[in-house]
């Protein structure tokens, strides 16, 4: 409702702003789907074909020929969602402490999970092979799944969503004879669902793009994801394969990503202004 | 039998002593207002009836069992909150049935429960929505509603209608002494405004500086406050206070005179008073009238000019430039800069002395 109101609003240059901005983004998208949709031979030499016909869907199918993309995108899919998942229930449960429970150490501990933004997944990526190595986790989904599971941000965004929330609630909650449990579940949790489906979006999108942990843990080729299959693909055809492929590559990849981020996009844009909690 | 007992009640908030000593009784179904400045420790002591804070002295008894360190959803009390805290993503029907949905109390019972409260306070029609599609009257009666429906024994209320606009004020104010007496329970709600609290209550509770300084009836809390403080807090506009000399002669009641020579003939007893000392008067200012000279105890320089309509307002300053405060008809001729006689009304004078206690006219036969 709010939205249409303000939509009435926009002024035409606004308006014309705002479509520059869409087609400057559109643009590479576009791009790729074209040259995608275009036979690898017609591409060589001059791209610039891609914007006329014929087109054709030759290049899906050789993706889909490659016997083991199917595979993969199971993986990628049990992966990300498994990552999802596993983020969004230690997160609000971490939120929910740090926002709401009186323990011991409570701020320092808050402080030593704000210092893990600062360390990069570069620097700890040795110990963590040789970790994973010797609990022989290497080539399982619980080994790509794990490390994604620690997330600083997540917890810090969780507990900064969950302190905004008034504590009149808390209290009302009480007086209304709810366990700690109940206020969890049934008060706080839900209040936070706009959060959550930011956080679910944006830890989704960067497990489905994660290519280094993956590409380190994941050496045997059934426990690829589609991103390092995908890349190990594209070397072995490098030669044979060209443009046109390697695009159909990047639209196949991102296809999940894209129904992901349509079938939320209501909470995410609520979320990103802020309006969550009234 | 009494309902709610508070006794010698202390808390602190590290070093700051915020109670000091609360003890308080309330008669079964009584309305009690918590009256006082902000800071004033009142919704300290509302938050720590409902266990919401915890107590560092003292014990809290409702209905002869001590609560105070029974958890809140268990103390048979209610509260509606300043800013309703109703759960957002909740329609009105389920704001209701939470809490007694919480306590297992069957699902049939519920519903009964939740129409009941709904007629009461005419929002059945509301009861799909959420909080967040209704206006604020509408909210506070949900508010209200979901304390009603746990039936309590005590009904805890922190300043329910100050985020109401005037009119909804009033009516609300109305309302809530409409469904007083229709329940079986006792109230206390805290509030900033006197008319509420003189309206709705059976006592008033005024609190200042980390103690309850007075406990009575609104008529008592007005018309024989307790010390400076109640007597200066409650009564809109303040008492004018001022020192007085103690006019030695023998008669039953204090004559006293002011600092500017002009001498007033109180009812207070003069053998209430303690001997020596300083004194102070005060005076509402129904009690000082603008009068023409021959009629005047008094003069004074005018120095603002309020017309309220029924009434005017006048500030002035006696000739030893105290200030003080007077009444005049609706249409005074009263100016700015003009000096008027004041005729002050002994009878209804008030005399505290140097500990600030306060002496009154004798309770006049009615
Ligand atoms: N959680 C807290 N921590 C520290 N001090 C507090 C806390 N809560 C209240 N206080 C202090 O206790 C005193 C009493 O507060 P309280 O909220 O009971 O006052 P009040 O009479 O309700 O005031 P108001 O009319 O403004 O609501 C204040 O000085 C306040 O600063
Ligand atoms: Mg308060």
């Amino acid at each position: 409702m709010a939205a249409e109101a303000s939509r009435s609003r926009w002024s035409p240059l606004t308006l014309l702003a705002i479509l520059l901005a869409a087609a400057v983004m559109l643009a590479p998208l576009i791009w790729t789907l074209l040259l995608s949709l275009k036979e690898n031979e017609a591409l060589i030499g001059n791209s610039g074909a891609a914007l006329s016909p014929p087109y054709t869907l030759e290049n899906y199918r050789s993706i889909l020929q490659g016997n083991q993309v199917f595979r993969w995108l199971v993986n990628s899919i049990i992966v990300s969602g498994g990552t999802t998942i596993g983020v969004l229930a230690l997160c609000s449960l971490a939120g929910f402490g740090f926002a709401r429970l009186d323990f011991p150490f409570r701020r320092t501990l808050f402080i030593f999970v704000l210092l893990g933004l600062a360390i990069p997944e570069q620097a700890v990526i040795l110990p963590q092979h040789q970790l994973f190595a010797d609990l022989r986790l290497h080539n399982s989904y619980p080994g790509l799944i794990l490390p994604g599971l620690a997330g600083p941000f997540g917890v810090f965004f969780m507990t900064q969503y969950m302190r905004a929330i008034p504590k009149e609630l808390d209290e009302a909650a009480m007086l209304d004879g709810a366990s700690r449990f109940t206020l969890f579940w049934k008060v706080l949790l839900p209040l936070t669902m706009p959060a959550q489906a930011t956080l679910g979006v944006f830890t989704f999108l960067a497990s489905w793009n994660a290519y280094w942990w993956p590409l380190i843990s994941a050496t045997r080729s059934d426990m690829y994801t589609l991103t390092v299959g995908l890349a190990a693909a594209q070397m072995n055809y490098a030669q044979t394969s060209g443009l046109g492929f390697l695009m159909a590559q990047a639209v196949f990849a991102s296809i999940p990503i894209f129904i992901v981020y349509v079938l939320f996009q209501k909470q995410i844009v609520r979320a990103m202004a802020g309006t969550a909690v009234r | 039998m009494a309902s709610l007992e508070l006794s010698d009640i202390r808390k602190s908030y590290g070093a700051t002593a915020v109670l000091d000593g609360v003890s308080l009784t309330m008669e079964a179904r009584e309305f009690i207002a918590f009256l006082g400045p902000s800071g004033s420790g009142k919704s300290t002591l509302l938050r720590i009836i409902a266990g919401l804070e915890t107590l560092d002295g003292g014990e809290v008894r409702l209905d002869g069992r001590r609560i105070d360190q029974v958890p809140p959803g268990d103390r048979g009390v209610a509260m509606v909150f300043q800013h309703y805290a109703l759960y957002p993503h909740m329609s009105v029907r389920e704001n209701m049935a939470f809490g007694l949905r919480n306590v297992g109390v069957p699902r049939d019972e519920i519903e009964r429960r939740v129409a009941d409260a709904a007629r009461v306070l005419e929002i059945e029609v509301h009861l799909d929505k959420k909080p967040g599609q209704m206006s604020g009257g509408q909210r506070q009666r949900v508010a209200i509603g979901r304390a009603i429906v746990k039936h309590p024994k005590l009904f805890l209320l922190d300043e329910p209608l100050s985020n109401l606009d005037a009119a909804l004020r009033m009516r609300t104010r109305i309302e809530l002494a409409q469904i007083r007496s229709r329940v079986d329970a006792a109230f206390i709600m805290v509030t900033h405004d006197q008319a509420e609290a003189m309206t709705l209550a059976d006592r008033i509770v005024v609190m200042n500086d980390r103690k309850i300084q007075q406990v009575g009836p609104p008529m008592e809390i007005y018309s024989r406050p307790a010390n400076t403080f109640v007597a200066r807090f409650v009564g809109s506009p303040a008492m004018t206070l001022a020192p007085v000399e103690l006019v030695p002669d023998d008669g039953l009641y204090a004559r006293v005179r002011l600092g500017d020579g002009a001498e007033i003939e109180t009812r207070v007893p003069r053998s209430e008073l303690p001997a020596g000392g300083t004194l102070q008067i005060g005076l509402r200012p129904e009690s000082v009238a603008v009068a023409a000279n021959g009629a005047a105890t008094t003069q004074a320089k005018v120095e603002l000019v309020e017309r309220l309509g029924e009434r005017t307002l006048v500030y002035a300053r006696l000739s030893d430039n105290r200030a003080i405060t007077a009444e005049d008809e609706g249409y005074s001729r009263v100016n700015v800069g003009d000096t008027v006689g004041l005729r002050i009304d002994g009878a209804a004078a008030h005399l505290f002395d140097a500990e600030e206690r306060g002496y009154h006219a004798e309770a006049r036969p009615e």
